[in-house]
């Protein structure tokens, strides 16, 4: 019992560290661990606030009640558990309420980037997004190294079919985290759909220098991971441009080896596919592969 | 004369003397750490304007740090780099706004009338009592009850270096140096305690006084004050200027890279 009980808490922990959003497993187990024992410590708190998030999040507001009061009692003025009740109000009450309750707390604390955030989040579900873009910009200039809110506003930005801005948007985040090839990739889509060819092109490439740097012989393995959506935004992004070269906004130089790009590009999708299709058994992960094999020889 | 004991210590001496001094000390570093613990201040809540000038200067350190290899297109960089030269020209990331025309240049707040330095200096001096006091009360004691006691015998030599260390307050000339004072016990405590309250009360104790020496809370205030965000401002312009000539980005050549990495172009 002890011992199951101490990997459960260590289950807990990782996904707290993780920011795993396993929800049912999280209530299951917390809910296990809370109930067979009284004493937990320090630790029991973050537990409590973990199993209220995942309570919430499954539609056992009882639970999350109970929770709620508990931490409410132990800590009387946080403003971590503000948060905690501005969440448990909106999943009950109607949006206006929320954001009275926040615009309350923001007007005791207006540096409260947590419930900041929140008020943009429901601002931006009921549909006023030109608000939630206004209050967003206004908390990136004030907390500029939020990098969760940078690929929001970039989000919302290309919903709305804003593709430039989003760009800006993404390059802030792309400064704050140069080191992940996914917001790369993003980058270099959103370029791809605004129509700059030869920047998705250059960025795409960048994605696939990032993720081969350090392989010792690239050439003699499929593409793996995020490289092969890259190779096949190379791919896309050299071909259009191979058959007419359309002015770049951001006045980037198209290469001059486009045609090896091309080709070696059409090389690293097809043995990308094929080793998809020998890998799995039964031709199931070989699907897109007919469909694929055909478009890169079609030219 | 070595192989004999030239002197003999009481053994009430030591429960009487040396334990109650230690336990003493133990016991008043618990108390100093529970104290500072209640004296301290919550952190002071900034309104959104001050947090904003104080974490202006990230984004251009942020732009920077990566301007040699930089992940964004030149285009974007230039825009980006061009505009917060221009705000912190301009003064817009400051909390009042930007300097009006005709405004006499402020002259640095005095730390005694602004009511924050003011907070802060406080903060420190508190604890500092809280340090202070104790131990001058704890030395006190010493000095009144126990002086010139021989608490214990070290059961190692040691050299003549050692002497004052080991036997203050006590002038003797001839004493073996592995003799310690009462003075001398209450200082080996004072500095040597730390290990055992870490132990007790955890990594981030405040009941170690000795760390304390070193900070002053007068040295302390002028670096913890407010610097002047205008300045500051205009010479990071200066930096982001500078880093704009050191600037490229990633994507420079990085095709001929790829075409390299796979024999196709030679290097």
């Amino acid at each position: 019992m002890a011992l199951s009980r101490s990997s459960a808490l260590e289950k807990l922990a990782t996904f707290r560290t993780n920011n795993t959003r396993a929800s049912q497993e999280t209530f299951q187990t917390a809910s296990v661990i809370l109930k067979s024992a009284q004493k937990l410590g320090d630790d029991g708190w973050a537990v409590l606030e973990q199993l209220f998030l995942a309570a919430v999040d499954v539609g056992r507001l009882d639970v999350a009640d109970q929770s709620l009061k508990q931490l409410a009692d132990r800590f009387p003025e946080s403003p971590r558990v503000d948060v905690l009740t501005g969440i448990r109000m909106e999943a009950s009450e109607s949006p206006e309420v929320v954001l009275t309750y926040y615009a309350q707390l923001l007007d005791a604390d207006s540096a409260n980037a947590a419930i900041w955030k929140r008020r943009i989040s429901i601002l931006r579900r009921t549909g006023k997004v030109e608000k939630a873009v206004e209050e967003l910009t206004q908390l990136l200039d004030t907390f500029y190294t939020d990098l969760d809110g940078w690929l929001e506003l970039a989000d919302i930005y290309t919903t709305c079919n804003q593709y430039h801005l989003a760009l800006q948007a993404l390059s802030h985040a792309l400064l704050l985290a140069p080191q992940n090839p996914f917001y790369v990739l993003q980058f270099a889509e959103t370029a791809y759909t605004a129509g700059d060819l030869p920047l998705a092109l250059k960025t795409f490439l960048v994605v696939v220098d990032m993720c081969e740097r350090d392989l010792d012989a690239p050439e003699h393995q499929p593409a793996a991971g995020v490289a092969v959506r890259a190779w096949m935004g190379v791919k896309l992004a050299s071909r259009r441009l191979m058959i007419n070269s359309s002015p770049s906004a951001s006045n980037t130089a198209v290469p001059k080896t486009l045609n090896l790009i091309e080709e070696l590009a059409t090389e690293r999708v097809l043995s990308a596919y094929a080793a998809k299709g020998a890998a799995s058994r039964g031709g199931k992960g070989a699907q897109g592969k007919d469909v694929v094999v055909g478009w890169v020889g079609a030219r | 004369m070595s192989g004999f004991v030239s002197l003999y210590l009481d053994p009430q001496i030591r429960d009487w003397v040396l334990f109650p001094i230690t336990l003493v000390m133990i016991l008043v570093g618990i108390l100093r750490h529970y104290v500072v613990i209640l004296l301290q201040s919550p952190p002071k809540k900034l309104p959104r304007e001050a947090v904003r000038e104080q974490r202006a200067l990230t984004r251009s350190q942020v732009l920077r740090s990566s301007a040699a290899n930089s992940p964004i297109p030149p285009t974007y960089y230039k825009s980006i780099s061009r505009h917060l030269s221009e705000a912190f020209e301009a003064g817009t990331y400051l909390k009042d706004g930007p300097p009006r025309e005709g405004d006499a240049p402020k002259a640095p707040p005095n730390p005694m009338s602004d009511p924050a330095a003011m907070d802060g200096m406080m903060a420190g001096m508190k604890t500092q009592m809280v340090m202070m006091v104790p131990q001058m009360v704890i030395m006190g004691w010493i000095n009144f009850f126990f002086q010139g006691f021989v608490l214990i015998k070290l059961p190692f030599p040691l050299t003549l270096g050692f002497k004052s260390m080991l036997q203050r307050g006590i002038e003797t000339q001839d004493m073996d140096v592995r003799w310690v004072s009462s003075l001398s016990w209450y200082f080996l405590n004072f500095f040597g305690l730390n290990g055992l309250y870490r132990l007790i009360l955890g990594g981030d104790n405040s009941a170690d006084s000795s760390r304390d020496m070193t900070a002053s809370p007068f040295a302390a205030a002028p670096a913890a004050g407010a610097p002047d965000f205008g300045k500051l401002f205009k010479a990071e312009r200066d930096n982001l200027e500078f880093s704009e000539g050191l600037y490229s980005w990633v994507g420079e050549g990085v095709e001929d890279r790829v075409l390299q990495r796979y024999g196709l172009k030679s290097p």
